[in-house]
């Protein structure tokens, strides 16, 4: 198994974390009952029922599958 | 035909990667529709695909084919091709292509891998609408023609000019209460659910 040779700095540490970025997602939105309501394009979408219990999801008005 | 693919077998090896598509088609002639990650759905597509085409050909070569694909071993097996030759094939019959339909369904718990559903599309065929509307575009000017050349020559052009608008207005109009309307159906059937 590799092994590291020599310890890796806290500066050097730090400044490669520095790096990570997070992205933001795509999402369209849309009005639902005079809400307003993101989700993600080209995606089923997961359906809910008032109390907010998952039901199923649906993509273009079709049941794709049960949540 | 479909593209060969790029990149690593699924399951590490040639034969693994057989094993697993004759297995998800065969599940998929069974139950119609099946859950699975997107990377084996889209690789599931053209080879499912492909068996339904050879079924839809229906003669004794092409269920030997089939029977070669999918390992038709087990009596389970027998019945998956028996239905997909006898049930699959006919209801597919005035599709050309495109017998699958895969949707995204968000990443599993876990391992946060895209996961996706592939069904059959056992609907009947719909025509475009685009091409119904050029269609009906079609019958429609014939039909303001005759009455064009009815009109004098000097005046023909203009008299054609102002038709053709008053046509393509109408038409117009129809298009547009039609997709008015259409909308306004499926807001109202997203309101009850």
């Amino acid at each position: 198994m590799a092994v590291p040779k020599r310890k890796m700095s806290r500066s050097n540490t730090r400044h490669r974390r520095s790096q990570w970025k997070a992205s933001v997602p795509k999402l369209v939105k849309t009005v639902e009952n005079g809400r307003v309501v993101y989700s993600q394009p080209h995606q089923a979408k997961l359906v809910t029922d008032s109390a907010g219990s998952p039901l199923f999801y649906e993509y273009k008005g079709r049941k794709v599958a049960d949540a | 035909m479909p593209t060969p693919t790029k990149g690593p077998r699924l399951g590490g090896s040639p034969s693994h990667e057989k094993m697993m598509l004759a297995n998800l088609s065969a599940n998929l002639f069974e139950h119609r529709a099946i859950t699975t990650t997107l990377t084996k759905a889209k690789r599931l597509r053209p080879y499912a695909e492909r068996l339904i085409t050879m079924a839809k050909q229906g003669d004794i070569a092409a269920r030997r084919r089939v029977v070669g694909k999918i390992s038709a071993n087990s009596a389970t097996n027998q019945a998956i091709v028996h239905e997909l030759f006898t049930v699959i094939a006919p209801a597919m019959a005035e599709r050309e292509g495109g017998y699958t339909r895969i949707v995204k369904i968000g990443n599993r718990k876990g391992d946060n891998a895209p996961m996706a559903v592939i069904e059959l599309v056992m609907e009947p065929v719909s025509p475009k609408q685009a091409v119904v509307k050029e269609a009906e575009q079609a019958t429609a000017t014939p039909a303001a023609q005759p009455a064009q050349e009815e009109a004098t020559e000097v005046e023909s052009t203009e008299v054609e000019s102002t038709e053709a608008q008053t046509t393509e207005t109408d038409s117009a109009d129809t298009a547009t209460t039609e997709s008015e309307s259409a909308p306004a159906e499926s807001t109202e059937a997203e309101g009850q659910k």
